[in-house]
């Protein structure tokens, strides 16, 4: 297994109720693996952020489901509002 | 990755003339900054910002720039004041409702800082008056209130090459950064989101004290980006977050591409192609099972496009590489052929044998080859 920081901004905060935790997934996991843990364990609200939001596996984001996972993994919605 | 602290940059604009005692008078408060000298003084004095939005962040920044002395100051916003816009955006007063906002907001910086060139522009920046309107400032502040403007304002100024200080906000949080050259606010957001995911503050609401802080930092940035004291969030992004009272900072580099040795091998030895051509070589290929693609987003799409182009936003091609021939012929092209080369990169990294961009995008296509596609 391997552990993962996920850090959580804003709505991605309020879906998960954290701002950040660590997540265990099998060795080799991808980003496609841990948006769908995510998604099954905080529901829609995180299905929707990650939707309109980023997925940054160590500072890179990517849309890519199949990147490997690294230490740290952020998830931030954009805003739109000035 | 890791924080690299950068060196300060500082924009391109030479100091003005030397401070007369009434600026000395007046700016001496921050004159006296440790590391914050005449010499930075008068390259405030010698700068000309655009600010994009005089909403809740504009009403922070704006006034913020005129009193520190920034020469000139460009104002743009198509809005007029309305009554629910008072409770953050406090460039304007009652009595403004139903004005323009950059009339308003020009009035409030002409009144604090007499001196000072205010520049009011009532217009939507799209991109047929994007590279007009953009032109000749020394750095932009966006603070808009669309993706589609957000989108557009950070390719301008990369291409460009004007440092761009944006800040954003939601509800209860906000963001802010800094661009310059790279990397860029699209690889924090590779793409735009869809209309129906995104809270704006009609909707969903904001909160006042949001719109000072992040237009505060914003503010603070700009200072930093023009003068060079201190490090600028250049990389790495502040976010607020008012319910819970917190600051985090988010670092980010160019969007990944995959690392060489975790990919399978070009499928072709040698690659005797170079990886761009120009508009004319384009033009006079053989279209013939050629893969033409297009990895603007759709709404660029919308404005023109070359025929026969099949549309992959940059923000996509990772996922949609399976669905493409790896060995056809390919040709890339975006607006101006920064997006393409980023693509072309990346796809001859996982293993395309036969990929070349289009040197200047389809805005050098239309002006050497094909006049009748529309430039924007």
């Amino acid at each position: 297994m391997a552990d993962v920081l996920v850090r959580y901004f804003a709505a991605a905060a309020d879906a998960a109720g954290r701002e950040e935790e660590t997540v265990s997934l099998p060795e080799g996991a991808t980003t496609g693996d841990l948006k769908r843990l995510l998604v099954e364990r905080y529901g829609d609200e995180m299905a929707r952020v990650f939707r309109s939001g980023s997925l940054l596996v160590d500072g890179r984001a990517t849309r890519d489901e199949h990147v490997p996972l690294g230490a740290r993994a952020d998830v931030l919605p954009p805003f739109a509002g000035g | 990755m890791t924080a690299t602290p950068t060196a300060a940059r500082v924009a391109a604009v030479e100091p003005g003339p030397e401070l007369t005692l009434d600026q000395r008078r007046r700016f001496i408060r921050q004159l006296t900054l440790p590391g914050f000298d005449e010499v930075a003084q008068r390259r405030l004095l010698a700068a000309r910002v655009l600010v994009i939005g005089a909403g809740g962040l504009g009403s922070i920044v704006l006034p913020a720039l005129a009193a520190a002395g920034v020469g000139t100051i460009g104002i743009v916003d198509h809005d007029v004041v309305e009554p629910s816009n008072l409770h953050r955006q406090t460039i304007h007063t009652a009595v403004d409702v139903g004005r323009l906002k950059v009339e308003s907001a020009a009035d409030r910086l002409r009144a604090l800082a007499p001196e000072a060139s205010v520049v009011p522009v009532a217009e939507r920046l799209t991109p047929e008056n994007a590279g007009r309107m953009l032109d000749s400032w020394h750095l932009v502040v966006d603070g808009s209130d669309n993706f589609e403007t957000r989108f557009l304002v950070n390719d301008e100024c990369v291409r460009r090459d004007v440092p761009l200080v944006w800040g954003a906000i939601s509800q209860w949080g906000g963001q802010v950064g800094s661009v310059w050259r790279s990397p860029e606010y699209r690889d924090l957001f590779p793409q735009p989101p869809a209309d129906e995911d995104v809270l704006t503050c009609a909707i969903g609401g904001v909160l006042p004290a949001v719109c000072a802080v992040i237009g505060s930092l914003m503010s603070s940035e700009v200072v930093s980006l023009l003068t060079g004291t201190g490090d600028a969030l250049l990389g790495r992004i502040a976010v607020y977050d008012a319910r819970r009272a917190r600051f985090r900072e988010l670092e980010y580099g160019p969007t990944e591409q995959p690392a060489p040795d975790s990919l399978p091998q070009p499928q072709t030895e040698e690659n005797p192609m170079t990886d761009s051509i120009t508009p004319a070589e384009l033009a006079a290929m053989d279209k013939e099972g050629l893969q033409l693609i297009d990895v603007r987003e759709p709404w660029e799409v919308e404005l023109t496009a070359i025929p026969g182009a099949v549309n992959v936003p940059l923000g996509t091609i990772g996922s949609a590489a399976d669905e493409l021939d790896r060995t056809a012929p390919t040709v890339l092209y975006c607006h101006h052929g920064v997006r393409s080369e980023r693509a072309l990169q990346h796809l001859t990294a996982i293993g395309f044998g036969n990929v070349q961009h289009l040197e200047g995008g389809i805005d050098a296509y239309s002006r050497e080859v094909d006049p009748s596609l529309p430039r924007y």
